[in-house]
C-alpha cells in the first residue's frame, strides 16, 4: 500500500513538471559568457595579442596549429593576405558558417586586420561568447609589413639581440615573400580550399553507467 | 554558469573531490535500495521484482527534469554537456553483452562492486570476471579496432531525430515512464515470488 502511494506521488510530481516544461519554449541562449568586468580585466591584460615575430615564426616552421584570420573585407582579402589565412570578413563572423572555425580548441586562431581595430574587434567578440584560442596579431598588417617585410636594420650600437632580430626578420620576410607587400604569388591561397576543422568535440566526462 | 568544471568556476581536482562525494553517496543508495542483491537484480528480468526498473527510471527523469529547468533557468548550458558519442555496432553489440552479463551474472558493474564491498562472494567472482573483460578488451583492441569504430553517427539525440523539442520528448518520457512504474506494480502482482 505504502509503495502504490510513493507511485501515485511521484506521478502527481513529474507528470506536472513535464506539462510545464513541454509548454516553455526551450532556453537556447548560450549562458556562458563573459561579463563585462571579465571583459575588462581580459582587454587591460592585453593577452590577446600576439606579436608579429611570432606569428612569423610560426608560419615558417609551418606549424600546423597556426590558424590566421582576415578580418578585412573579401576584395582587400583577394588582393593581399598572408600564407594560409581564411576569411572571415568582421561582418560575418558571428554567422553560423563560421562557428566551427572561431569556437574551436585545436588551433590559434589569430585575428589580422590592416590595423588593429577589427582583429581586436574580432577578438572581443568572440572572447565575450566565451570562446578560447582566439588571438590578434599585434598592429594589424601594417606593423606586419613595418617589421617583417621591410624591417629597418639596426644602428651599430644596439644590442646583440636586437640585431638577432632583425636578421630572422629579413629572413623570415624573404622567406613569406617580403618586400613588397602586394605580392602576386598569393593568388593560388585564395582558391585553396578551407581547411577542415572538426566540430569542437564536448569535453569528455566520465560516461556513466550503473 | 554551469557545467562548472567546463566554465572554470571549480577546477579539474574539486570536480574529482565531488564525484569522490557523490560516488560515495550513489554507491550508498545502491546498497541501501537493496541492489547488491543480485536475486533483486535478476528479478527485474523474471518480473517478481522491478525495483530496478523503478529505481533507473526514477533517477533518469530526475536528472532530465532537473537539467532542462536549470537550462531554462539560465543555470548550466545544455550545448556544453557531454553526450556520449554513437557508434552503432558498438552500441549494439555492447549492449547485448552487457544484457546477458547482467542477467548471467545477477549484477551490473556498479552493483558488482556494492556486492563485494559487503562481502558477497559471487560479486567477487562477478568483478574477476569484469577485470578479465577489461584486460582481453584492452589486448584485444587492434583486432575490433574497425568494428569497435563502425557506422559513427555523431550524437544524435532521440528528440532531434524525431523533430520533437526537448520539452515535448520530455514529457513523453515522462507518460512512459510512469506507464512503466504501473506496468511494473503489475507484473510484481503477477509474477510474484515468495522469498528471494
Amino acid at each position: 500500500m505504502n509503495k502504490l502511494k510513493a507511485r501515485v506521488i511521484l506521478s502527481m510530481i513529474i507528470v506536472p513538471l513535464g506539462l510545464i516544461i513541454a509548454a516553455i519554449p526551450e532556453n537556447k541562449t548560450k549562458q556562458y559568457k563573459l561579463d563585462s568586468q571579465q571583459m575588462l580585466n581580459e582587454m587591460v591584460e592585453g593577452n590577446q595579442f600576439i606579436v608579429p615575430d611570432e606569428v612569423a615564426h610560426m608560419l615558417v616552421q609551418k606549424d600546423p596549429s597556426l590558424q590566421l584570420i582576415d578580418v578585412r573585407s573579401a576584395d582587400e582579402f583577394d588582393k593581399f593576405h598572408l600564407p594560409g589565412a581564411i576569411n572571415i570578413p568582421l561582418n560575418s563572423i558571428l554567422a553560423e558558417e563560421w562557428e566551427d572555425y572561431v569556437n574551436q580548441d585545436v588551433k590559434m586562431n589569430v585575428f589580422y586586420s590592416n590595423g588593429v581595430t577589427k582583429g581586436n574587434e574580432a577578438w572581443m567578440l568572440t572572447r565575450k561568447l566565451g570562446y578560447e584560442n582566439n588571438y590578434v596579431l599585434q598592429g594589424g598588417l601594417n606593423y606586419w609589413a613595418e617589421t617583417i617585410m621591410n624591417p629597418e636594420a639596426p644602428k651599430n650600437t644596439v644590442a646583440d639581440d636586437e640585431l638577432a632580430k632583425y636578421n630572422f626578420r629579413m629572413a623570415a620576410g624573404n622567406a613569406l615573400g617580403g618586400g613588397k607587400l602586394q605580392a602576386s604569388n598569393t593568388s593560388t591561397n585564395t582558391k585553396k580550399k578551407k581547411p577542415i576543422i572538426k566540430k569542437r568535440p564536448k569535453k569528455k566526462r566520465a560516461a556513466g553507467g550503473c | 554558469m554551469g557545467p562548472f568544471v567546463i566554465t572554470e568556476i571549480i577546477s579539474e581536482n574539486t570536480n574529482f573531490l565531488l564525484a569522490f562525494v557523490i560516488g560515495i553517496g550513489f554507491g550508498f543508495v545502491l546498497e541501501s535500495s537493496g541492489f547488491s542483491s543480485s536475486r533483486k537484480l535478476a528479478g527485474m528480468f523474471y518480473g517478481y521484482d522491478t525495483t530496478v526498473l523503478k529505481v533507473f527510471f526514477t533517477a533518469a527523469i530526475t536528472a532530465m527534469l532537473g537539467l532542462l529547468f536549470f537550462s531554462l533557468f539560465g543555470w548550466i548550458d545544455l550545448s556544453l554537456i557531454y553526450i556520449n558519442p554513437t557508434f552503432l555496432w558498438s552500441t549494439i553489440i555492447g549492449g547485448v553483452i552487457m544484457g546477458a552479463g547482467f542477467i548471467i551474472g545477477g549484477f551490473c558493474p556498479g552493483t558488482a562492486f556494492c556486492a563485494l564491498s559487503i562481502g558477497k562472494i559471487d560479486a567477487l567472482a562477478f568483478v574477476g570476471g569484469l577485470f578479465i573483460g577489461i584486460f582481453a578488451f584492452t589486448e584485444g583492441y587492434p583486432l575490433i579496432e574497425e568494428l569497435y569504430k563502425a557506422e559513427y553517427l555523431g550524437i544524435p539525440t532521440i528528440n532531434e531525430s524525431l523533430g520533437l523539442s526537448r520539452g515535448v520528448f520530455a514529457l513523453i518520457l515522462i507518460v512512459v515512464a510512469v506507464a512503466m512504474f504501473w506496468i511494473g506494480e503489475w507484473a510484481e502482482k503477477k509474477f510474484p515470488r515468495e522469498e528471494y
